[in-house]
Order: structure tokens, then C-alpha cells, then sequence
């Protein structure tokens, strides 16, 4: 469990799921981009009920389309969230896995801030250990390995928003990508942000129309491209156009996740008491709010 | 004595051999060089991971079941010597060979509802240590772990029931994790968590902001239960250990308040509670059932934790007053034979630990618990001595590691008295194969001195594996 403890440090999966990776920098053009990509992407990551499904395998190519070399692994979790703090770009989450069926019932808290002086906070429900346990989580900023998603390959640092400044973004070219009029932006970390991320260089292609991305290459400090994400399935969602799934490639070890948001609900009323301790271990109390949610979806 | 020798090893590898993904995997589809492989003349298939529709019905929703079958061996031939000069022989053998269903219901019946229940039946089969105490019959257990109702409006939430209440930060060994009973009947159960047997409670549980008091009253409580005959745990005791009689009213209760600043959690608690082991003492007619005492006692604690970075500390203290302690008597008159008696004396205890992430699926965790008697001299007549040392506890180290995001994980804990008297080393490899199906193999190793509460299980050496399907 303990890929639990680290991950979905910001409990806005979504994050993760709607778009571009968190590289993102100076040029004035591609910066504007990448805004306006970001600012889409909090909209819907606030006051969001969301169902989630995370399916992890080893991939091969047949018949030159990829494929899973092993019946996948499913994880499916129940996430709720609100953007907080100075504007709004702190989040609170609950997140509750109801698939698979060994894991259904694990809950997790988490607290997520944008300044890169505050830890993010996580607090993890296991039934089996039979109280709420603290995890120490440190700070998407910290210069350590970026944390798993539930033990996916998406990391912390793939749904990380903001830090513009940090790189060095170019528009190379616009082109074609899914059938689809993109620009090619290139995002090269500065010295200070190159000490904590593991991508030397990821190239983005951002949908011009849509402002959302549609394969983001990521490469290491050899230029060896080690990560490919695909979204898939852009659909407009309160206004917004979003991903709805998104597919991470791990070219060395082989391995891709695929997270697919299968329900996506946005501006609903989250009660503030909602997003405490409480949530995690008063079972009563957590399934009579969700119903009230739902409710405001229905 | 099954000799372990023989088939159940070759069907154990036979059976992991059998159910590892080789049967998934497609090799010859993928490229050995990722690198130099054209991704974008592919395509992807974005139905890959469409899940075909769940068929359950909805009344088996509130459901989840796990099936387990578990083989367990000690597997290294030796000697023990005791104290006393003698020597056992040792055989290796399995001890476990049993069949396990754990059935857990849990239903949001209404609103500000809830009914849950877990139970678990178990088969032992020939060559496991509980067939063997029933006379080689094959023998069943059923045990009800769980059942309670909740109700939960506004702030207050109340649980009646069967459940467990865990006080204290650190996980494993906190000397503030004192409120159920436990049973360690043998060497597959290493955790606390697979340990804690449940109590009748009634909870009461209250949030005010940032803060939540939750108090309990148990109005039957239970005690450890005494080792089963035929476990690696069991003893031939002289007199018969019995549940205890209940002469009298026994009643339990305890209360903590616990709140959240940035970066840490604390909680402040304080219970009257019954020491859970019952306290042993020869029948007045020297033969027959052992007299049992449950000591009375009051716990004050205070836990507090503190993440900074990657790194958790987790700190645990408690006061207990009046605990029954063994002692040994000499008698005045040097005719007379010193015996045994128990006086009542205060504790304090601590548990101080951390956990460290050291990478994305690697951590680390650490704890000491140590427990004194505060100032025995005093409160001992001059021709009583402690049986036990003053100071008591016990390290536990845990590793672990999460690969293949997470379908295979590997734990490694090392478990020792504070005076080394004792150590438990264990290492567990759990596969996830499917998204219902896991197999776990583990090997511990255990080491203790001649006069160690655990001198029989020096040198052993088991290993095992369970199969678990759940659904």
C-alpha cells in the first residue's frame, strides 16, 4: 500500500487527467498557451465530483497498434475536490478507491499547496490498520523523485501546474497531430527547476482550437524520449474542453497507464466539512454527502 | 508430522509456476529496442482498457469475499537446547495447511446509516498444527470479526458493536494500542493489524472543527485468548488456562481528543481499561483450572506525530497505574520455599519511530517501544524481586518496495526484544496476477536465547506461500 502513501498529492487527479504536463515557460506566445491550457484546467479540477479509472500494463505492438501484454490492472476511485488559498490554486481532495475489490473502501485526504514553502499534507485510511495515518508527502517542489499516482506511471510532476518561469518554452512548429491543428512547444527547465524534474525537454502539442494537449514527448538528459502521453477523448465539459483519457507511455521499462474519467462533474457545492479526517473513517457520514452530490449531478 | 520434504514443495512451485502472467505475456510483440521503435506510424487503441460491464447483482454489492489457501512449513532440521541442559529435536513439518473465506459486508442502508460485518471461516487440513490438536480430523472455525451499526448526523457519529478502537501513532508496536485483545496464534500473523481480535463497543465519536473526541465504553471486556494447542505459540503449562470467570461486573472506558496543525497530528487520551493478558495463578487445590486475575488499571497517553519532508517521526507515551507485575518471594524463615506472588506497581511507557519514503516505491519504517516500571525498589518489600527486567520493549523494522507499479511488492521486517533476547526476520513477496488473484511466498527466520519467553522457536526457519482470490 505504501505507493498510496506517496501519491495523489495533490488530490486533484484531474489535474493529471485534463492536461499538459507542468513544463512551461517563458516565451511570451507559448507562455500565453500554456495559460490559458492551465487556466482551463483549474476550472474544472474545482468543486469537482469525479470517477476515476487507472489501468496499468505492460504494452507491446501488434499488428502495429499497441497493446496490453497482461490483463491490465484496474484501480477505480471516487475523487472530490475544491481549489482554495490565494487564488485559488491550493486544493483539498478525498479520494476513495472502489475498485479492486482487495483495496475498495481505501481513503485518502489530501491537501496541496501552491507555495512551494508549504509541505502538501495527505492523510491515508486503511480499514485494516484501523485509523487515520499521517503520510509524509514533502512538497511537489522538493528536489526529490516526483511521487506515483496510485502507483501508476503518472507522477506528481505530470499534473503539476504553474512554474512558467522555470522553463524556456518555444513554439517549434505548428502542425498536425490526431487530426488536429496543434502547436509544437518545446519546455527546457532552467537550472534551478532541471535539479528537480526528471525530463531534461518535453515537447507539448496543444490543440490551437481547443486549448487542451494532445501528446506531450518527454525526454531525459541523453535526448532519449523515456515518456509519451496521448489524450484521447476531448470532449466539452461545463464550456471547457477536456481530455478524458489520457494514456502515459514509460518507454524504458515498457509499462503505460491509462486514466480515464469516467464521470466528470464540475461546480458542485462540496460542504467544507466534507474534506476532513471525518470523510476518511465515518463511513455514514462520507456515503449520506456523496448521495447529497450526486443528488446535485441528477 | 508431514515430512515437508516431499510433494507440498514441488506442488508449491509447481502451483506458482502454473499462475505467473507468462501466460499473458506476448514477448515476441515487443520491440526489444523501445528506442529505436517508430511510435508515431502505430496506433493506439483507445478501447484497450475498456472493463466489460459489471454483472453483480445489486444485493451482492455491499460484498467483497477473499478465498485463501495457505501452506506453511518450518522447514530447517535442529536441536534446541533449554536451559535446563536438555535438548528437542526439531523436524521440519508443516504448520499450516488451511483454507480461509473472509466475507466483509458493508451497507449504507439510509441515510446517516450504516451495517457492517466481516467474518472469516477456516478449514484446516491435514498436516496443519489445528488438524493435528483434533486428533488428525480435519477441523473448522468460525469467527465473527466485525459487526456494528452507525449512525452519524451533524457532528456526532455512534457505532455499536463488534469493532476495534487504535490509539497511537506508530503502527506495529505503540504502547498505546492497548484497547483490543490480540492473538498472534502463529508465525503468519507478524502484523498488529492481522492480530487485533475486536471488542463489544459502543463508540461515540464527536467533530468540532478541527477536532474530534471520540470516547467508548465496553461493557464485556475480553482478554487475549491463551495459545492454541498444537501452535509454534503453545506451552504445556501445569494447570489448565481458561477464559476467564466472570464473578463480577467488568466494564471499560476511554476517551481521546485528537486535532491537526500544519504538518502534525495530536492526541490526548485516558481510559480505565483491564490488562489483556489475565493474570495466572496455581488453583488453591493444586490441580485442575489455573485462577485467572484481570487487573483493573487507568491510562493516560499522549501521541503526536510530525512529517517534515519525506519524513514522518511518530512519538507515543503512556502512563499506566497499577499494574500487576511478578514477583518472587523469599520468605523470611529460610525453612520456607520462596514463591511466586504479583504486587501492583506504575509503567510508563514509550514508543518514538519514523517512517521514511526513500524513493517512489521505496520506504523505510523504524520504531522503538520501551517500557519501565516507575520505581520498583520502592514499591517492593526487601525480600521481593521483579521476575522481569525493569525495562522491556522491542524494535521493529520494516522495508518495502513497490515495483511494477505495485503488482509486485516486497516487505522486509526485522523484529527484535530491546535486549535482543529474541529476533524475527521475515521477507514477503506479494505478486499481483490479476486484478483478483495474488500469491504471496514468505520465508522467517527466527532466533532466540535459552532463556527467552521464545526460546522454542530458536532456529527456526519457515516458509510458506498463500494463494488469495478476492472478489
Amino acid at each position: 500500500m505504501k505507493q498510496f502513501y506517496q501519491c495523489l498529492r495533490s488530490g486533484a487527479l484531474l489535474c493529471a487527467l485534463l492536461t499538459v504536463t507542468n513544463s512551461a515557460l517563458a516565451q511570451m506566445s507559448a507562455r500565453e498557451i500554456l495559460e490559458k491550457v492551465e487556466d482551463a484546467q483549474r476550472t474544472t479540477t474545482d468543486s469537482a465530483f469525479n470517477r476515476i479509472q487507472l489501468s496499468s500494463c505492460q504494452f507491446g505492438v501488434r499488428d502495429n497498434q499497441i497493446t496490453c501484454a497482461e490483463r491490465p490492472r484496474v484501480k477505480a476511485l471516487e475523487s472530490v475536490g475544491i481549489n482554495f488559498g490565494p487564488e485559488n490554486k491550493d486544493t483539498r481532495s478525498v479520494s476513495v478507491v472502489t475498485e479492486p475489490p482487495a483495496e475498495k473502501g481505501i481513503g485518502m485526504l489530501s491537501v496541496t499547496y501552491d507555495d512551494s514553502d508549504q509541505d502538501n499534507e495527505t492523510w491515508l485510511y486503511l480499514s485494516a490498520l484501523g485509523t487515520v495515518k499521517r503520510i509524509a508527502s514533502g512538497n511537489s517542489d522538493d528536489d526529490t523523485e516526483p511521487a506515483s499516482i496510485f502507483g501508476s506511471e503518472f507522477t506528481t510532476e505530470d499534473q503539476d501546474t504553474g512554474k512558467l518561469d522555470e522553463y524556456a518554452l518555444t513554439i517549434l512548429e505548428e502542425t498536425i497531430e490526431s487530426g488536429r491543428e496543434v502547436w509544437k512547444i518545446e519546455s527546457i527547465p532552467n537550472e534551478e527547476r532541471a535539479r528537480k524534474t526528471r525530463y531534461a525537454r518535453t515537447v507539448q502539442y496543444i490543440d490551437k482550437e481547443r486549448f487542451v494537449l494532445l501528446r506531450a514527448d518527454m525526454y531525459d538528459q541523453h535526448d532519449r524520449e523515456v515518456k509519451r502521453l496521448i489524450a484521447s477523448r476531448v470532449e466539452l465539459v461545463n464550456d471547457v474542453w477536456v481530455a478524458r483519457s489520457l494514456t502515459m507511455m514509460n518507454l524504458v521499462s515498457n509499462r503505460l497507464s491509462n486514466m480515464a474519467i469516467l464521470e466528470i462533474n464540475t461546480g458542485i457545492e462540496v460542504p467544507e466539512d466534507f474534506l476532513t479526517q471525518r470523510t476518511l473513517t465515518d463511513v455514514a457520514f462520507r456515503e449520506t454527502e456523496l448521495q447529497k452530490l450526486r443528488e446535485q449531478i441528477d | 508430522m508431514t515430512d515437508v520434504s516431499r510433494a507440498p514443495r514441488s506442488s508449491l512451485f509447481l502451483a506458482v509456476l502454473a499462475l505467473s502472467p507468462v501466460g499473458f505475456v506476448h514477448a515476441q510483440d515487443i520491440p526489444d529496442n523501445i528506442d529505436g521503435f517508430d511510435f508515431d506510424s502505430i496506433n493506439f487503441g483507445d478501447d484497450l482498457f475498456a472493463q466489460p460491464q459489471s454483472n453483480t447483482p445489486a444485493w451482492l454489492e455491499p460484498f467483497t469475499f477473499k478465498l485463501s489457501q495457505q501452506l506453511f512449513a518450518q522447514v530447517n532440521e535442529h536441536s534446541i537446547s533449554r536451559v535446563d541442559g536438555s535438548s528437542d529435536r526439531k523436524n521440519a513439518a508443516i504448520e499450516n495447511s488451511r483454507f480461509s473465506l473472509l466475507a466483509r459486508y458493508q451497507n449504507p442502508f439510509a441515510a446517516g446509516w450504516l451495517l457492517q460485518a466481516s467474518a472469516q471461516a477456516k478449514v484446516y487440513w491435514p498436516g496443519d498444527y489445528e488438524y493435528r490438536a483434533n486428533d488428525d480430523r480435519i477441523d473448522t472455525e468460525f469467527r465473527l470479526n466485525e459487526l456494528f451499526v452507525q449512525r452519524s448526523t451533524g457532528e456526532n457519529s455512534v457505532k455499536l458493536g463488534a469493532q476495534t478502537v487504535v490509539w497511537g501513532e506508530n503502527i506495529g508496536n505503540s504502547v498505546l494500542d492497548v484497547i483490543n485483545t490480540s492473538e498472534f496464534r502463529d508465525l503468519t500473523i507478524i502484523d498488529i493489524e492481522d492480530a487485533r481480535l475486536n471488542q463489544w463497543l459502543l463508540v461515540w465519536d464527536r467533530y468540532i472543527g478541527n477536532h474530534q473526541i471520540s470516547s467508548f465504553v465496553n461493557l464485556y471486556p475480553e482478554f487475549n485468548p491463551p495459545p492454541v494447542r498444537g501452535s509454534p505459540f503453545f506451552f504445556e503449562s501445569a494447570f489448565n488456562l481458561t477464559d476467564y470467570r466472570r464473578d463480577k461486573a467488568l466494564f471499560e472506558i476511554g476517551s481521546q481528543m485528537r486535532w491537526s496543525l500544519a504538518g502534525s497530528d495530536i492526541s490526548i487520551m485516558g481510559a480505565y481499561l483491564y490488562e489483556n493478558q489475565l493474570s495466572y495463578s496455581a488453583p488453591a487445590s493444586g490441580v485442575g483450572d489455573a485462577q485467572s486475575t484481570a487487573n483493573d488499571y487507568l491510562l493516560l497517553g499522549a501521541s503526536a506525530n510530525r512529517a517534515i519532508g519525506k519524513l514522518l517521526l511518530n512519538f507515543d507515551i503512556a502512563y499506566s497505574h497499577d499494574i500487576l507485575v511478578n514477583v518472587l518471594v523469599t520468605p523470611t524463615n529460610p525453612a520456607d520455599a520462596p514463591y511466586l506472588a504479583t504486587e501492583t506497581m506504575n509503567k510508563l511507557g514509550a514508543t518514538l519511530g519514523f517512517e521514511y519514503a526513500i524513493d517512489n516505491d521505496q520506504s523505510i519504517m523504524f520504531g522503538v517501544a520501551a517500557e519501565g516500571k516507575l520505581a520498583p525498589d520502592a514499591q517492593l518489600a526487601s525480600n521481593a524481586a521483579l521476575l522481569e527486567d525493569e525495562v522491556t520493549g522491542n524494535a521493529l523494522l520494516r522495508y518495502s518496495n513497490n515495483m511494477r507499479n505495485g503488482d509486485l511488492q516486497l516487505a522486509v521486517t526485522l523484529q527484535s526484544a530491546l535486549d535482543a533476547g529474541s529476533v524475527l526476520g521475515s521477507v514477503s513477496l506479494n505478486y499481483t496476477l490479476s486484478n483478483n488473484l495474488a500469491v504471496m511466498g514468505q520465508v522467517i527466520a527466527t532466533s532466540a536465547k535459552k532463556d527467552s519467553a521464545l526460546a522454542a522457536l530458536d532456529e527456526d526457519l519457515r516458509m510458506g506461500m498463500t494463494l488469495s482470490w478476492t472478489f
